[in-house]
């Protein structure tokens, strides 16, 4: 909680990557939560193509802290006939209210075809789908165009923002025209004025603080929107009430 | 990881830093590759003063790839009457960098010098190839910044061990560095690790704690990174109030040989 506004954290993982210092131990993510009041934040295992292996350890992980972590959903188009069997298991049994999609792992642009039986799955629930997303072919922002009035139900949630200024620009383009595209901040480029940028043209209603944990420490991360110069309105939406109100929690 | 200690309060929505900070790691100028953000020594001052910076160290962003006897002279026209703004001269080890070092030694107005990326032309940081330039760093007591990215870690290692003398301040980890900056700090104990972009969970205490507050400067790389984020984060770790002190200003004061407020 910072200044009465419960913060959720959009972006997060379970998993480990040793190699880049990615360690998934809920005592680390819960003390650098608790050191700048991040009360929530949601996580999701990518590193498993047919989604159920993933999405098990995330469930495990969330149980553990079930107040402190939500969990997200994970599947693959490289096992096609494995989506949207585990996305309902994964909706229904596991409790997840969203979705993560990666599409740096596949061989495939996500406005592509192979993805859209998880959108449709997405548009009958009205459900979350939070995207990688940058500057490289398979993760432009500009895919949102097409995306999201085709799939009006579904809230549309570019990761990172694009990372980069050209592909920074086509989300906040999409944000601009369609209602359900969101603008989500972790990236390890921090570059001055981007969070300015993204409330003064996408719309504070429209960015959600992420960080990228336990790859990234979620403290410089948050201190981006902190440190911002924004208004105290814009922050407290970006850092909780915007992602409360796409996850009803 | 152990909570806060009690003394830490708690984050509200505005940040300003509780110890003074000198940013150690400001970039100042047009990159060749485009313009900068920051187009003036006031825009920096009030950017600084936004995010309670009382001081930087800064170098011209010429000297990073073209030219560091160019950059060192366009750096001048950074430099504010009051000392806010603390020179620090790109250098490479060829003749004209080297003269043009020495000069500015001898009138005092070297504190600190920022390696050039020569990597990218052929020379690897190796003592064959330094051994003029870091001898002379070492016998001055002049620190050196080196940007990670333009140096092998296999090369700094190897230097910095011929080179125990040296005051090597290790610029830019990513966490792409995870496995190395233990490594790189073993190498030398006068090495010191920039924290601008270091952003592995938990990393901050665990290198404390194991190397020392002392070993840690806060720099942002301004304009290429936001100056506030890692002062925000540097201020929510459970680093108790003399070794914030230390990373924030004292260490890189040490470095350069001053005193703040002086």
């Amino acid at each position: 909680m910072i200044d009465g506004t419960r913060v959720i954290d959009y972006h997060g993982h379970v998993g480990r990557w040793e190699r880049y210092g990615m360690v998934d131990d809920p005592e680390l993510l819960l003390g650098a939560m608790d050191a700048v009041g991040i009360d929530v934040a949601c996580l999701f295992h990518i590193f498993h193509p047919d989604g159920t292996t993933g999405n098990d350890l995330t469930a495990r992980f969330v149980a553990r802290n079930p107040d402190r972590f939500v969990g997200f959903a994970y599947v693959s188009p490289t096992m096609p006939e494995r989506m949207v069997p585990e996305l309902e298991r994964a909706i229904d049994k596991l409790g997840f209210p969203a979705i993560k999609l990666y599409p740096p792992y596949t061989p495939w642009p996500f406005n592509e075809e192979p993805w859209h039986p998880i959108y449709e799955f997405a548009q009958d629930r009205g459900l979350a789908i939070i995207f990688h997303t940058d500057h490289f072919i398979n993760n432009r922002p500009r895919y949102f165009e097409n995306l999201a009035p085709a799939y009006p139900r579904v809230n549309f949630v570019a990761a990172h923002c694009g990372n980069v200024p050209e592909a920074r620009a086509e989300a906040i383009a999409a944000a601009q025209k369609y209602p359900n595209v969101y603008l989500e901040t972790c990236s390890t480029y921090r570059t001055p004025g981007v969070i300015e940028e993204l409330v003064e043209q996408g719309g504070a209603d429209r960015v959600l603080y992420g960080s990228d944990m336990p790859l990234m420490d979620p403290r410089p991360q948050i201190g981006k929107i902190i440190t911002a110069r924004i208004s105290p309105e814009a922050k407290r939406m970006a850092l909780g009430e915007n992602a409360a109100r796409l996850l009803g929690i | 990881m152990p909570s806060l200690n009690a003394s830490h309060p708690m984050p509200s929505l505005n940040f300003s830093p509780r110890v003074p900070v000198i940013d150690a790691n400001v970039c100042v100028g047009n990159h060749h590759t485009g313009p900068s953000p920051c187009q003036s020594p006031a825009q920096l001052l009030e950017e600084m003063d936004f995010h309670g910076v009382r001081r930087a160290v800064i170098y011209h962003a010429q000297g990073e790839q073209i030219s560091p006897t160019d950059g060192n002279r366009y750096l001048e026209d950074w430099l504010d009457g009051d000392g806010r703004l603390i020179p620090q001269w790109s250098v490479a080890p060829v003749e004209t960098s080297m003269k043009q070092i020495t000069e500015l030694h001898d009138r005092g107005r070297v504190s600190s010098v920022r390696l050039h990326d020569c990597q990218s032309a052929g020379l690897p940081f190796l003592p064959w190839g330094y051994n003029d330039l870091l001898t002379f760093l070492s016998d001055a007591g002049i620190p050196l910044w080196i940007p990670l990215m333009d140096v092998e870690t296999d090369h700094l290692v190897t230097t910095l061990k011929a080179y125990p003398d040296l005051h090597a301040v290790l610029v830019g980890a990513h966490y792409t560095h995870a496995l190395v900056v233990r490594g790189l700090l073993d190498a030398s104990a006068r090495a010191v690790l920039e924290l601008s972009r270091y952003e592995p969970i938990g990393e901050v205490e665990a290198l404390v704690d194991r190397f020392g507050a002392d070993r840690f400067i806060y720099g942002s790389w301004y304009p290429r990174y936001a100056m506030g984020p890692i002062l925000f984060y540097l201020h929510h770790t459970r680093m108790g109030e003399g070794e914030l002190a230390q990373v924030c200003a004292g260490n890189v004061e040490r470095l350069l040989g001053r005193t703040e407020g002086s």
